[in-house]
């Protein structure tokens, strides 16, 4: 599904993201990626959603080379992603549930048939109630529950997460990493980045560690812990 | 049952071109709901896209209006066969007759110098002047309406005319009817020019407006391309926006253009008239308004294509 091989990334500014990065995430895998503000976990996650490209090494998903897909084909490779951002990234000037609805309104279903899926999706997220109202009367965690059901509503083969439980307490993490169990359990791989230890810690999850852009463990949780 | 299940079938899944459709007109309605939120600047786009439509067109109308009149002069062209001296009044109108049976003459008509005389004293002020004359100094002359269409026709009969005996001088009445066509050449190719400049600033405008479009939504470009939307399905609306445009500065224009002619309608037709013409300047004609707003749309959609091309792909995630 998701497999690097001795990847790096440096960035324009010199910066080294990612150095000599290599692991293999399975079909209806579930794991986690830690590590300090820095380490290169969001980088990690824009390599698989080609949003970068490596510097050197292999980066292959859902059987597709990004070295060298060709740029006209990245959409219909991005439409098997579902993503979850830090930032959120919705769109202010969309309701709730158009914004959840964008990944299928992008695969051309029909408003009706999109909205039975939209509505699954917020219901899963706890957010139904609020399917008309627009981002900007959401709290930081709710809108970044909308971003959990916009990245699950188009049924993807991966799931990324960047700090998806960011802005959520910890019940509603809990509630959160439940929904992503899920779609592991119907062979959806996902991998979430967080430095939340002890959600990491609670979930018994595999967890790759970053440090200064170094994979220094794939297990457990070593010695950030 | 099973029927039930394919008609299900048939709805999740409906043909690539129905969802192409839905999309397509979705898509129509983000752009006009768009071009509403900015009523001014929209306006004041379609103003601009109206004048610089009304240029071209002007011209091209005033030019076939000229075409059409000219066309009606040449209907009353005239050549006036002046007659030798020694050529009686029987041998005349034995001329006269068997001009008549030419398919290109449409009627003659035999004015002796005894008329000519009289009409020439007739008119205000020349009779003393003939009561002067010893002799009759005028020519008895054959008026000739042709029945033929084109100034090259004209010429051609006029030659063969002057071949005749009794001819002493033939007078074709068509100079001016040159320089009008020299004139409408002119202002037809002039309004080709102007068409180009046109359809060249246009593109510009329109292509420009689609851009500032583009860029306002630059954000939500950038999530679309995150998940996964293609370049045909960002760039749709504003190929609708820049559709729109063009449609509605053609519609605008015509609309001009009707009013132009109806305030230059009563004066135009007064100095027709006085040309003895039964030409009448035409309202506004449905082909007009057609040909506007087609070459508005298609303009519009063609510089949105391209505005769409360089600056949604400039956007990169
Ligand atoms: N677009 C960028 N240009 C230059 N440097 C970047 C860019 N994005 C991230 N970096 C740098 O790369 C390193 C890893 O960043 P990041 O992947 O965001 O880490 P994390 O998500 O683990 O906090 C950091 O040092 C950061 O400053
Ligand atoms: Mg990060």
């Amino acid at each position: 599904m998701i497999s690097f091989d001795k990847v790096s990334k440096q960035y324009i500014s010199g910066q080294y993201a990612l150095a000599g990065v290599s692991f293999e995430i399975a079909k209806g895998q579930m794991a986690f990626v830690t590590g300090h503000s820095g380490a290169g976990k969001s980088t990690l996650l824009k390599l698989i959603l080609a949003t970068e490209k490596c510097s050197s090494g292999n980066v292959v998903v859902n059987g597709t080379d990004l070295n060298h897909i060709p740029r006209r084909e990245i959409p219909s490779f991005r439409r098997r992603i579902g993503m979850v951002f830090q930032d959120h990234q919705l769109l202010n000037d969309r309701s709730v549930a158009d914004n959840v609805a964008l990944p299928l309104d992008i695969s051309g279903f029909s408003r009706r048939d999109a909205l039975r899926r939209v509505r699954a999706a917020l219901d899963k997220v706890g957010l139904l109630s609020k399917e008309k109202q627009f981002p900007a009367a959401l709290s930081g965690g709710e809108q970044q529950r909308v971003g959990i059901a916009r990245a699950v509503v188009n049924r993807p083969s991966i799931i990324l997460a960047d700090e998806p439980t960011g802005n959520l307490d910890p019940e509603l993490s809990m509630e959160t990493m439940e929904v992503f169990e899920q779609f592991k359990n119907v062979g959806v791989s996902l991998l979430i980045a967080s430095h939340d230890i002890s959600l990491i810690n609670r979930m018994e999850y595999r967890t790759l560690i970053l440090k200064g852009g170094t994979l220094i463990d794939d297990t457990g949780l070593g010695e950030l812990s | 049952m099973s029927d039930k299940a394919s008609s299900k079938r048939r709805h999740e899944n409906p043909s690539n071109f129905i969802k192409l459709l839905r999309s397509h007109r979705k898509d129509a309605l983000k752009s006009l709901t768009r071009m509403f939120f900015s009523p001014l600047s929209s306006t004041m786009t379609v103003i601009v896209i109206a004048a610089a439509l009304l240029l071209p067109s002007l011209l091209f109308a005033f030019n076939t209006n000229i075409t059409a009149l000219l066309g009606e002069f040449q209907n009353n062209a005239r050549i006036v066969l002046y007659l030798t001296r020694d050529t009686s009044d029987t041998q005349a109108l034995q001329v006269s007759n068997n001009l008549l049976t030419s398919s290109v003459i449409d009627s003659v008509d035999f004015i002796s110098n005894e008329e000519a005389l009289l009409s020439f004293s007739d008119a205000a002020g020349f009779s003393q002047i003939v009561a002067d004359f010893d002799a009759n100094p005028l020519p008895a002359s054959i008026v000739i309406t042709p029945n033929l269409a084109g100034l090259a026709g004209l010429d051609q009969l006029a030659a063969s005319l002057d071949q005749m005996p009794e001819v002493e001088l033939v007078q074709v009445d068509s100079l001016w009817l040159r320089r009008l066509a020299a004139i409408s050449e002119l202002i037809g190719l002039a309004a080709r020019v102007l068409g180009l400049i046109v359809l060249l600033s246009l593109c510009f405008i329109i292509g420009n407006t689609v851009r500032s479009h583009i860029e306002n939504r630059r954000d939500e470009i950038k999530i679309i391309k995150l998940f996964g939307g293609t370049h045909s399905y960002i760039a749709r609306p504003f190929l609708y926006t820049g559709l729109f445009y063009g449609l509605l500065g053609g519609l605008l224009a015509s609309l001009l253009q009707a009013l132009i002619f109806l305030s230059f309608r009563d004066p135009l037709n007064e100095i027709f008239s006085l040309y003895d013409s039964s030409f009448t300047l035409p309202l506004l004609a449905p082909a007009m308004l057609i040909t506007l707003a087609f070459s508005g749309a298609s303009i519009g959609w063609l510089a949105a294509i391209i505005s769409a091309y360089r600056y949604v792909n400039a956007i990169i995630t």
